[in-house]
């Protein structure tokens, strides 16, 4: 079984060179003076130490962001899939060309629309002042601002309106590729649409869902710029506390401690992902 | 799904209103971007330019405005070579262990860009380099880079070999076919990541933050510092300049390959 190289291989070098020198060393020297006591460049009789570490675990400010950041992640992932799923399967099962086509440019535009943009809309839509809270006091439906804006509401309205389109489209993907004949089987079997679905569609599309949920909330628990201006000072996400750490008092080892917790996370997601996509793959083979 | 005409009603009831959720956001900005008052306030009461006008006068978003569009275009060769060629190797190079390099080249994506900023900045601090222009086309090449090989893979992957197969057998030498048939049909699939790498890198955020210096700074770090203490027209205006520029690209991107394409679905 063994197939030469081709040269066409040498053309990943470029790449290759790319990723290990600015991707895989920064990440590498980042771990690696997270857990040293000083900086080996200019004190040469630096050692190995776990106090970074152990200052996240002592201080609750740190270990209470974490939960707090997965779980805006978590609460985003599940609102995503339950906005995102209906419209996949719209665009998937969409017959028109035209119509096709013009979802899909529906779903990527504000997918390529900048994140710092996108969070300055959901502020003008419920900001104190912001369209819901002026239409529904406009109307007398509410005799004081509704509190939408910062806090963990408004912060994950946000998320949801930034990552959906990425749950769109790995679900679409899927969606698209289940025969549209045996949901109609089963109706013409005596099945209702829903029990159709329910029985066949759904299932089949569950690494869609896996694949998708993996990979909003991969996105969701990096995010900086939504948290910041949503959240306020109510909502404290770890990005938030990484960044902190380098404009403020510039401790770049612990910044990296902080970084090297919120990277063992998402390693781990990306391995799922992975996984979840190549059996998908290694399934389509066999049928 | 297309049955009942109730069921269907409520099916196209849902998927309308979760449109609306995705694009009313940014509608919504075009209406702050030309209402006079120099705060938010809804409904608006006129109509006016003095925002846009702000902008286009402003040095501080002009230069920001500049640097981004300067960034951009140099991450637009560097990721179009780099994530075509790896595209290419993948595809075509039987190399041993491409899924964990196609895993690592498409890694951007999903890890954290604040810690790619993070470790980078770091790096550069090591290395006494500070901060230079080129360290922000670095960061932002390795998230394009992921588009790029995307886009190009699935063109590939569409890709019938007979054609190559054909043009050997034909007596043309693996340059010839390489520059006359591979190169050809791979080109939409590239031209398509090279315009997601501008985008990408002309909305780069966490990465930026990390390698900007006070009197460099990128647009959408210029916005987010101004965000944070005045959120008058201005920023919508800016905002509305990146809308039509994302729309302008999902267009161009339709016309010249096809978005469905490009997307795998």
């Amino acid at each position: 079984m063994t197939t030469r190289i081709s040269p066409v291989a040498w053309l990943a070098a470029p790449a290759g060179l790319f990723f290990v020198l600015f991707f895989l060393l920064p990440f590498g020297v980042m771990a690696l003076f997270s857990a040293l006591d000083g900086n080996p460049l200019q004190r040469p009789n630096v050692t190995f130490t776990g106090r970074n570490y152990a200052r996240i675990l002592d201080d609750s400010l740190y270990v209470e962001s974490l939960l707090s950041t997965l779980k805006i992640g978590a609460v985003t992932t599940l609102v995503a899939l339950l906005l995102g799923y209906p419209l996949a399967h719209w665009l998937a099962r969409m017959r028109s060309r035209a119509g096709h086509a013009l979802l899909l440019m529906a779903v990527i535009a504000p997918m390529l629309t900048g994140i710092v943009v996108r969070t300055f809309a959901w502020i003008t839509i419920l900001s104190d002042k912001g369209v819901v809270n002026a239409t529904l006091v406009g109307l007398g439906l509410a005799s004081a601002p509704l509190p939408l804006m910062y806090n963990e509401l408004g912060t994950v309205i946000a998320l949801v309106h930034i990552y959906v389109p990425f749950m769109v489209l790995t679900l679409a993907g899927v969606i698209g590729r289940i025969d549209e004949r045996l949901e109609e089987a089963a109706m013409s079997l005596g099945a209702s649409p829903i029990r159709a679905f329910l029985e066949v569609t759904l299932p089949l599309s569950l690494p869609g869902i896996l694949a998708g949920s993996l990979l909003v909330f991969a996105l969701a628990i990096s995010a900086y710029v939504t948290p910041y201006l949503m959240g306020g000072q109510q909502v404290l996400t770890l990005p938030m506390l990484i960044y902190q750490q380098v404009a403020a008092t510039f401790n770049l080892a612990f910044a990296g401690a902080l970084g090297v917790v919120l990277l063992v996370v998402s390693i781990v997601l990306v391995i799922a992902y992975n996984h979840v996509l190549g059996s998908m793959a290694r399934r389509e083979d066999l049928a | 799904m297309a049955r009942g005409t109730l069921g269907r009603r409520v099916y196209l009831a849902a998927n309308g209103a979760i449109l609306f959720f995705l694009l009313a956001p940014l509608a919504v900005v075009a209406v702050f971007a030309l209402n006079p008052t120099p705060f938010i306030q809804f409904p608006p009461v006129g109509v006016t330019t003095r925002w846009f006008q702000k902008f286009f006068a402003s040095p501080e978003f002009m230069n920001s405005l500049w640097l981004s569009l300067q960034v951009a275009g140099a991450v637009v060769v560097l990721a179009t070579f780099i994530g075509a060629a790896a595209a290419l190797a993948l595809a075509r190079g039987r190399l041993p262990g491409s899924r964990v390099l196609t895993a690592l080249f498409l890694a951007p994506l999903m890890l954290p860009a604040i810690l790619t900023g993070l470790a980078l900045f770091q790096v550069f601090q090591l290395l006494g380099l500070g901060r230079p222009t080129w360290a922000l086309v670095i960061g932002h090449t390795l998230v394009a880079v992921p588009y790029v090989m995307r886009t190009t893979l699935a063109v590939l992957s569409d890709f019938d070999r007979r054609i190559e197969e054909a043009a050997a057998i034909l007596g043309a030498s693996p340059g010839r076919i390489f520059f006359e048939v591979t190169l050809p049909i791979i080109r939409p699939g590239v031209i398509a990541g090279g315009i997601f790498a501008f985008i990408v890198s002309f909305d780069q955020f966490p990465i930026s933050l990390f390698l900007v210096t006070p009197n460099r700074e990128t647009l959408p770090v210029v916005l987010f510092n101004y965000m944070k203490f005045d959120l008058d027209g201005a920023i919508a205006a800016a905002s509305m300049v990146s809308i039509l520029l994302a729309l302008a690209v999902v267009v161009l991107i339709d016309r010249l390959v096809g978005l469905r394409a490009t997307m795998r679905i």
